[in-house]
């Protein structure tokens, strides 16, 4: 449910990154902050959560057109993994517009991975969003450490754990170096964009 | 200044954190005022042209203030369109205060203010300061017959005492106080809007009061036509009188169970021994019963022990009251009951039209007997724990 801000004539959507603790939701976040600079706008609010930090800030895609002449303006988030942060979560969740699930390549976090997707099916429920409709995209994160020997579940095995169903755009990446973020959010924010092209066309 | 209220409602329904996004989407600039029952003074967040720029929550102030009142989950709030003269005291975005604030109610540095609110935060020691007030929405002063002063110290109802009037607080405090054969002990609190003298008052002439009401300090009191009142109650279907009573009974349980803490004479054997739980605390039981046969008990499962708060009988309402907070089951206590209760599931939208269609004063005056049960409810929690403790 984007929002139409009349005074400023511009469309806020609501993308989350979403996945277990320690995957690189964060990384992701702080990669688009300093090398789209650009266009974000407004500072970068960091808060610290167990565990995890939950990051927000501001963007405006370019080049991406207008909405009805509108502006779009994009609301970046992560969502603290914890069970007990349901406050923030319900902020967040409520009206998303599009989500990333950050998956973790490593291969003892696989449990974690599918743990996390479910939760977040469990928790778009509540919100009262399907899985299967809301704008999703899947990333594969860490893959670089393969180099460094550390054992990696393989790509054919990460889209039959966690895509066979839903049969999202998925991307590999490595956060920390920047690999695959750029092409994981211009995804994201386009799947988002058409969805929210074709609510208005039937308002019309 | 009420004329500029351009914004108002519910935080049960729009969160301070949504409400802060749509100011600051809008780039409004006035003032927030949020009143909870549970807080003895209002709230207030200054905003300009949509960031919060200064806050006030008691003796806190500044962004200190807005974090506390994160924790207000229940009351209400209204915005004025006025402009703010107050110095910037806030200089952190508005989008970090909200995650902050949230996180911080999540994590338990922020006290959560509201219904059952005991039972997810560790109650602090008791002394006579920690007894909570309990307030009141605005006064119908259609219903006001008379006002009356009463000064510090002096009392307003003595328990035993026959009498049948119904006050409500214009301005003041009032405690409310149990004899026992260790010197009084203090109950709640009651503050501007909420009511003195109970419902039945209604139900028979000259009856006799369970409580004594002591002014705190200066109280002006404003005397209810309570003949009004009386009518109002007598249209009212026996089903419904009798939810009414059945609360009233429940509020006065839980004031004998802080007796019988203090006097050291309460068995939680007799709540429990024997029994099933009908409600699990904490469920999502949307149904309301009243009880045909048999008997059931309250009980509240709190980190120290279960507590057990009341007893209730044949014609006793249990379960979810849709329209009113009582802090009990099913989200912050169970029913508990042997095997021979007979219950029967009663019309929730029947009770729900009939309520809607009270007067406000009533209304506020059944909505004061809730609060008072969800505090009272704390109360004895806090006594349980502090005198289970003293064993």
């Amino acid at each position: 449910m984007a929002i139409f801000n009349l005074k400023k004539r511009e469309i806020e959507c609501k993308v989350v990154y979403y996945g277990p603790g320690r995957c690189g939701k964060t990384t992701n976040l702080e990669y688009i902050f300093s090398s789209y600079k650009k266009q974000v706008k407004g500072e970068m609010v960091s808060i610290n959560t167990e565990g995890d930090r939950t990051l927000f800030f501001d963007f405006l895609p370019m080049g991406l057109g207008q909405i009805r002449g509108c502006d779009v303006r994009v609301q970046l988030y992560t969502v603290p993994g914890q069970v007990k942060y349901s406050s923030t979560r319900k902020l967040v969740l409520r009206g998303v517009d599009g989500i990333v699930f950050v998956a973790d390549s490593l291969e003892v976090r696989r449990e974690k991975n599918m743990l996390s997707l479910k939760d977040l099916q469990a928790n778009l429920k509540d919100y009262g969003k399907s899985i299967f409709k809301v704008p999703l995209v899947m990333q594969y994160n860490k893959r670089d450490l393969a180099e460094q020997g550390i054992p990696l579940m393989p790509i054919e095995q990460m889209e039959r754990d966690l895509n066979r169903q839903l049969k999202v755009p998925a991307f590999e990446a490595s956060a920390v170096v920047g690999t695959g973020v750029g092409n994981t959010l211009k995804e994201c924010l386009k799947l988002t964009l058409q969805a929210l092209q074709r609510e208005f066309k039937w308002a019309k | 200044m009420r004329d500029n209220v351009v914004l108002a409602g519910s935080l049960k329904f729009l969160a301070l954190g949504d409400i802060m996004q749509l100011l600051g989407a809008n780039s409004s600039t006035g003032v927030l005022r949020l009143i909870s029952r549970y807080a003895a003074e209002p709230g207030f967040i200054y905003f300009e042209n949509g960031n919060p720029v200064n806050a006030a929550c008691g003796a806190a102030i500044g962004l200190e203030a807005v974090y506390a009142l994160f924790g207000w989950t229940d009351g209400e709030f209204e915005f004025t369109k006025e402009n703010i003269l107050s110095q910037r005291v806030i200089t952190k975005s508005r989008m970090g205060i909200i995650l902050e604030g949230l996180k911080m109610v999540d994590d338990g540095q922020v006290k959560r203010v509201g219904p059952g609110a005991a039972s997810r935060k560790t109650a602090s020691p008791l002394d006579t300061d920690t007894i909570p007030i309990i307030k009141g929405p605005l006064v119908d002063y259609m219903y006001v017959a008379d006002e009356e002063d009463f000064f510090d110290g002096e009392y307003i109802v003595e328990e035993g005492k026959h009498g049948s009037w119904i006050w409500v607080i214009l301005e003041g405090v009032v405690e409310i106080v149990r004899e026992t054969p260790d010197g009084p002990l203090p109950i709640v609190r009651l503050g501007d809007g909420s009511f003195i003298g109970s419902l039945s008052s209604f139900l028979i002439q000259g009856h006799i009061r369970t409580a004594t009401a002591v002014a705190v300090g200066n109280v002006q009191l404003g005397v209810l036509d309570s003949q009004r009142l009386a009518q109002e109650f007598a249209t009212l279907t026996p089903e419904f009188r009798g939810l009414l009573v059945s609360l009233d009974k429940r509020l006065k349980q839980l004031n004998e169970r802080a007796v019988e803490l203090r006097q050291k004479q309460l068995d939680p054997a007799e709540y429990m021994d024997n029994k099933k739980p009908v409600i699990k605390q904490g469920t999502a039981d949307e149904d309301l019963y009243i009880i045909r046969d048999g008997s059931a008990s309250v009980v509240r499962q709190e980190d120290y022990g279960r507590v057990p708060l009341a007893q209730l009988y044949n014609g006793d309402y249990f379960g979810r009251i849709p329209f009113l907070d009582l802090g009990h089951e099913p989200d912050f206590a169970s029913v508990m009951a042997t095997s021979d209760l007979k219950v029967r599931k009663v019309d929730i939208a029947q009770f729900q039209k009939e309520y809607n269609q009270l007067s406000t004063t009533f209304k506020n005056f059944i909505d004061n007997v809730a609060t008072c049960v969800s505090v009272s409810t704390k109360v004895v929690c806090n006594y349980y724990k502090k005198f289970s403790m003293m064993k």
